[in-house]
């Protein structure tokens, strides 16, 4: 039996993208959450409506933070082979640190997000060690 | 003359006597015989009566002869005289008459106490001629001025009249034509009167028509009033229904939450975990199944809350528009009303006109019966008044005539 990866599904305006489940502490509402553990602008663009959540662990000290995204689109299970590694050259491209590979899913590629990279170089966060970059 | 005693005394002498006296006597006899045939020219002769008693009788005879003669003479020549007088006086008079000059007095180259009363009356004549004359050229005159007035008038009569029957012809045809008209009117008038009254008719239907739309109005609007209501009780029912609704998608919300928080354990959990992610991945399709269906559900909300909000606004147009018409038929109803008393008015009227009109035709006819009499009459009035131009013309020129005539008679 093959090795499989559990991956979060989710949208962030026009965009889907996904997660490693385990990034995520739960799934939640955002009406509940004080404004300033909400992560609403990111690399990942800025969601159109603010109704779902990913809560994330990102903090040393484990405190939560809530990525507002359009939708939780699900949980996925696929091969873990699918799961790719940036080329060298596309990981220099990109602006964010946030992205650990990507995956394909029904013939399209689909960017495989550190949710907790992600939080960490949000606006006003603290600065980001080289060696903290995902894998 | 001899007594008869005397006679029977002398009568031996007297035989002889008595035979030279019938002797004397018959030739005394003879020319007083002659006498008496008016010749007068015999004599006796005296001398046979030498001696003879008769001869004083016969110088009587002669004498009375002679005497006879003489007058006879005299006679002769004053008659001759007289003719001469008479004959002079005819032709001055005559002559008088021809030339026309009646300016002096009649003289004569005899005289004679015979010819004064005749040389009179010849001047009496004359005078009355002048006169006359006078008279007559004065008269001729103002019959020529007059016959001359009277030939104007008649021609001005006559022009007049001729004018007169032309405007009578042409009346007379105008009044035909009136009559023609009055027909005409006089039908139209009926048809007029009927026209009223098939609109009386007619609008007697439209107020009754108008008071059932009016009734028709009230029950629209109490309708409208019935819709409005049970609008408004729907439109409560439907917010009521949104309620419901939002918690349902509420509740599928939390559902489509926790089944997905299900599917993210199941998927930490591994292998371990994977029928719980089956399950939470049903439960999943159930909660957006519940969403999706509450979503249609709030699109037909929202739909109804269109249709009410639309029905309504319907609803308050149909009032709205109820009140109006309500109105309106108000107004109509006065309106009609007004119409009506009009209507009624102007059917009356049409009568009155028809009958007018019916009379008018009669008068007109009337009319156009007299103007046809008045120009036959003119036309014979032309006709005299041609006769009249002809005959004043006539008088005119005998007038011109006479004045010429009486212009040969000088008696100035």
């Amino acid at each position: 039996m093959s090795e499989t990866c559990e991956i979060l599904l989710f949208q962030v305006g026009a965009g889907v993208f996904a997660a490693r489940v385990h990034d995520a502490v739960r799934i939640g509402s955002v009406r509940d959450v004080p404004a300033e553990d909400l992560v609403v602008i990111t690399a990942l663009g800025t969601p159109f409506e603010r109704t779902r959540g990913i809560v994330i662990a990102a903090g040393e000290d484990g405190r939560e933070h809530t990525l507002v995204v359009d939708q939780a689109l699900g949980v996925r299970s696929i091969p873990a082979a699918d799961v790719r590694a940036l080329p060298p050259l596309a990981s220099e491209c990109l602006a964010s640190r946030a992205v650990a590979g990507y995956v394909e899913l029904d013939g399209a590629l689909t960017l495989l997000i550190d949710l907790r990279a992600l939080v960490r170089e949000r606006p006003g966060a603290a600065p980001t060690a080289p060696n903290q970059r995902a894998a | 003359m001899r007594t008869p005693q005397e006679l029977e005394r002398k009568k031996p002498a007297k035989k002889a006597a008595g035979k030279r006296g019938q002797v004397d006597v018959a030739r005394i006899v003879d020319v007083l015989k002659a006498f008496s045939v008016g010749q007068y020219g015999g004599r006796l002769d005296l001398a046979a009566f030498e001696g003879s008693p008769l001869l004083d009788v016969a110088r009587a005879v002669n004498a009375t002869a002679d005497h006879v003669e003489a007058e006879i003479r005299e006679a002769r020549q004053r008659i001759d005289l007289v003719s001469s007088g008479v004959d002079q006086a005819i032709e001055a008079l005559v002559k008088l008459v021809i030339q026309g000059d009646l300016t002096g007095n009649l003289r004569l180259g005899v005289a004679d106490a015979a010819l004064t009363p005749l040389i009179a009356g010849v001047g009496q004549v004359m005078e009355t001629l002048r006169k006359f004359v006078t008279e007559i050229r004065e008269a001729a005159l103002q019959l020529s001025t007059s016959s001359a007035e009277v030939l104007a008038a008649a021609t001005q009569n006559e022009s007049s009249t001729s004018a007169q029957a032309s405007s009578i012809h042409e009346t007379t045809a105008t009044m035909e034509e009136l009559k023609g008209a009055s027909h005409q009117i006089a039908e139209n008038a009926q048809m007029v009167a009927s026209i009223a009254e098939q609109t009386l008719s007619g609008a007697k239907t439209g107020e009754g028509a108008i008071k059932a739309f009016m009734t028709s109005m009230e029950k629209v609007r109490q309708n409208a009033t019935e819709v409005d209501d049970a609008i408004a009780k729907l439109s409560k029912r439907v917010e009521r229904i949104g309620t419901v609704v939002e918690v349902i998608d509420e509740i599928a919300d939390r559902s489509d939450l926790l089944a997905l928080n299900a599917a993210l354990e199941g998927a930490k959990a591994g292998e371990a975990g994977r029928g719980f992610s089956i399950v939470a991945a049903e439960m999943r399709r159930l909660a957006e199944n519940v969403m999706e269906s509450t979503k249609e559900i709030k699109n037909l909300i929202t739909e109804i809350r269109e249709a009410t909000h639309a029905a309504k606004e319907a609803s308050d147009g149909n009032k709205r528009m109820a009140g109006e018409g309500e109105k309106l038929g108000g107004n109509a109803m006065q309106s009609v009303s007004g119409i009506l008393s009009g209507i009624q008015e102007t059917s009356d009227a049409a009568r009155v006109i028809h009958l007018a009109t019916q009379q008018q035709r009669t008068a007109t006819e009337q009319v156009v019966q007299s103007m046809a009499e008045i120009e036959e009459v003119t036309r014979q009035a032309q006709s005299g008044s041609k006769q009249a131009t002809g005959a004043a013309s006539e008088l005119t020129k005998l007038a011109e005539r006479l004045a010429e005539l009486v212009k040969r008679f000088t008696v100035e």
